[in-house]
């Protein structure tokens, strides 16, 4: 199978790219136009064409999508202000889908997160699975959370104009090498300290590895169409046994502060309630004392990965000790192996895959 | 109340102000807002209360037949889309720089006046509360003569945000002064405000940073009328940003920063020559603490530099309505775009 990986440099794309390859698959990833291919682990491997092209730029589209099976649409923006993370997450998947139906490609895997659901709608400690709500009103969510829900409506709408194939992957929090803390535990103080809001909270995570596995998994796999998943992995820790288990690596430790998740909520509710009777709502209060982003972040809650599990057999592979030692090991584990030995790689689907594109030279779309 | 019917064309970052004005205005109903991603234009109308998403904005026209159209679309477009607005029957409001040229301006200018409809350029910084008490201390003999002008305006542009972008450059690198002509009517109808008649004009147009991303990063242009000077500077490379305004006159000075306001007026006060100084130092000291509360005011209540914007928008619309003059006049926006050419033209470069 051939697939179009976007936002193939960043820190879960290069693992897609990474695992596809190790799987048998051809790989046409996708860089921005000036990003740094070289210590990306496959620049040189044969079977990944390394794509230049600006997602953002409608007429690079059409030859990007051209002649793949399966686009596994990774790419987003984090960072900016609302519009540059509208145009990095939302214009660039509306230019994508719609090359996709201009070129005939259905199928489509897209990587959403958790941020989509409606936490302030749950209860405490309620079940976090696929069923869970939406959140509708996320005014008062920061903008990574508004441009995901956006983008999520337009994978819905592929499907539904265009007759896309679609799968929908919700990671919950993805870890690994040099991304090993969230703002999930609580916040940051300073460099070595951080606030942990509910030390006894169960911990959302995925490791990068795992996660990238379970969206090849999820590509190769016609069970998953028409599917959303939750991606966390087993034995999920609390912040408590998450900060322990990474401080066993992280030099120098991460010093905490615990503040009770009751405590922070009230905190939320009383800022909401001064900003709304005496500032008309208008102030501008820090996201964990708004309650609908405090409550994305820190709610308790329980999680299970089952739907992917039974629908298509994904199991991660590495548990948190093994993922963080993984994470703070001096080798780079989305490079793939040499030329000579990736060759022995065998496909885990045979079957399925096309011969090899052995064009091997870095295009620009732009 | 019959209510203007509004619609715009164009969703970017800008759109968000006057879209945040017409949401809640009165004399508005937002009829329609179109942009080329259909994804943008949906969520604007959602956010926003628009009755109609489009993305052809003929389509537009034709269906939602909108009295005034908001053009907030990259400069290079506002000719086309105005001219096209204009046909329709429309006024129009547009983003600045309403035209790469004084040329183009004057034929969209009679254009407009040929159908008998407005034609409004954004100049709302003319329009925010330090600018206002500047007119007002003009206006009222405070300053005397005004003999001095500095506009000054410092974005650090190359370190990030979207002009320095490399993988999809901004269209505003292309206009004829690159980025800095994104800025530049700001700097040209602020000076112009309290400097109407320069006889010379003498510009530097440089980039010292050097590489082939931006076109220029730093404008130095004198201005001189008789005997009266004025300078206008627009830095990549200083920090803190600003966008400061300092108007000398015969009698008092005044400063301003229009990102961060304030205002500093040293002017004769009581105690005569010799006081004067101490009692400007002990004044304007007072001024800056009830400046710096304001601004953490404005902080925590989301209150940008584009106030002014919104008076700009209220003053438009209540001149449509009673079918007077808009705020920003011909007069306005010719001069502006003639000393915007005078500025780039080859011969006044230095």
């Amino acid at each position: 199978m051939k697939l179009l990986v976007t936002g193939a440099s960043g820190f879960l794309g290069r693992h897609i790219v990474a695992q596809a390859v190790a799987r048998g698959h051809d790989v046409r990833a996708q860089v921005r136009p000036v990003s740094t291919i070289e210590g990306l682990g496959w620049e040189d491997h044969p079977n990944v064409q390394i794509v230049r092209a600006d997602l953002r730029d409608k007429s690079a589209m059409d030859a990007l999508v051209e002649g793949c099976d399966t686009v596994v649409s990774n790419a987003a923006c984090k960072a900016g202000d609302f519009y540059t993370q509208f145009a990095g997450t939302v214009i660039t998947t509306e230019n994508l889908l719609a090359a996709m139906a201009n070129t005939g490609v259905k199928r489509l895997v897209a990587v959403s997160t958790f941020s989509v659901y409606g936490f302030l709608r749950m209860g405490d400690r309620a079940l976090l699975d696929e069923n869970a709500p939406i959140d509708n009103d996320p005014i008062d969510r920061d903008e990574y959370a508004q441009t995901k829900l956006v983008q999520e409506e337009l994978a819905h709408g592929f499907a539904n104009e265009h007759g896309g194939k679609v799968t929908i992957i919700r990671p919950g929090v993805i870890y690994g090498r040099d991304n090993t803390w969230t703002a999930r535990i609580g916040a940051e103080l300073g460099a070595n300290r951080c606030l942990v809001v509910g030390g006894r909270t169960i911990l959302p995570v995925t490791y990068v590895e795992n996660c990238a596995n379970a969206i090849v998994l999820a590509a190769e796999h016609d069970q998953a169409i028409g599917e959303t998943y939750n991606i966390v992995d087993d034995n999920l820790p609390t912040h408590r046994q998450y900060l322990r288990a990474l401080n066993k690596h992280r030099e120098p430790r991460m010093k905490s502060l615990p503040m009770p998740w009751l405590a922070m909520r009230f905190l939320a509710a009383l800022a909401l309630g001064v900003n709304k009777l005496f500032l008309g709502r208008q102030a501008k209060i820090p996201s964990i004392l708004r309650p609908a982003a405090l409550h994305a972040r820190c709610k308790p809650a329980t999680y299970t990965n089952k739907r992917i599990k039974d629908s298509i057999g994904w199991s991660p592979q590495f548990g948190l000790e093994e993922s963080l030692k993984r994470s703070f090991d001096d080798h780079d584990f989305a490079a793939l192996p040499p030329h000579d030995e990736a060759a022995e790689v065998q496909p885990a689907n045979p079957g399925s895959t096309d011969a090899p594109d052995l064009d091997q030279e870095t295009r620009t779309c732009a | 109340m019959l209510k203007v019917k509004s619609a715009v064309i164009g969703t970017g970052e800008i759109s968000a102000e006057h879209l945040k004005f017409l949401a809640t205005s009165k004399a508005t109903n937002l009829v329609g807002v179109c942009d080329l991603s259909r994804a943008a234009a949906e969520y604007a109308a959602k956010t926003f209360g628009a009755e109609k998403a489009y993305t052809d904005y003929k389509q537009m026209l034709d269906e939602a037949e909108p009295d005034v159209v908001h053009v907030l679309t990259p400069p290079q477009s506002h000719v086309t889309l105005t001219t096209d607005c204009l046909d329709a029957g429309a006024h129009v409001i547009c983003e600045k720089p309403i035209t790469l040229g004084h040329d183009q301006f004057t034929s969209l200018w009679n254009h407009a006046q040929l159908k008998q409809k407005h034609l409004v350029e954004d100049h709302n910084y003319r329009f925010n509360q330090p600018i206002l008490k500047i007119d007002k201390l003009i206006a009222d003999g405070v300053l005397g003569d005004v003999m001095e002008v500095d506009i000054r305006m410092a974005l650090d542009l190359r370190s990030g945000g979207r002009f320095a972008d490399r993988n999809l450059p901004n269209p505003a690198h292309r206009l004829p002064a690159g980025v800095i002509h994104d800025f530049i009517t700001h700097l040209g109808y602020l000076t112009l405000r309290f400097f109407p008649d320069p006889d010379k004009v003498a510009a530097a147009w440089t980039n010292h940073g050097g590489d082939d991303l931006f076109k220029y990063d730093d404008l130095d242009a004198i201005l001189i009328a008789g005997n009266k000077h004025a300078r206008i500077r627009f830095s990549c490379r200083t920090a803190p940003d600003c966008f400061a305004v300092t108007v000398r006159g015969t009698r008092a000075e005044v400063q301003t920063d229009l990102f961060h306001p304030f205002m500093r007026l040293i002017r004769p006060r009581i105690g005569g020559e010799k006081l004067s100084p101490v009692v400007n130092q002990f004044a304007n000291g007072l001024s800056l603490v009830g400046s710096s509360i304001g601004t953490f005011r404005n902080k925590l209540m989301q209150r940008s530099p584009y106030e002014g914007l919104h008076t700009l928008l209220y003053q438009t619309y209540k001149a449509l309505g009673n079918d007077d003059e808009p705020p920003v006049t011909f007069n306005d926006m010719d001069r502006a775009s003639r000393l915007i050419d005078q500025m780039l033209l080859g011969d006044n470069r230095i």
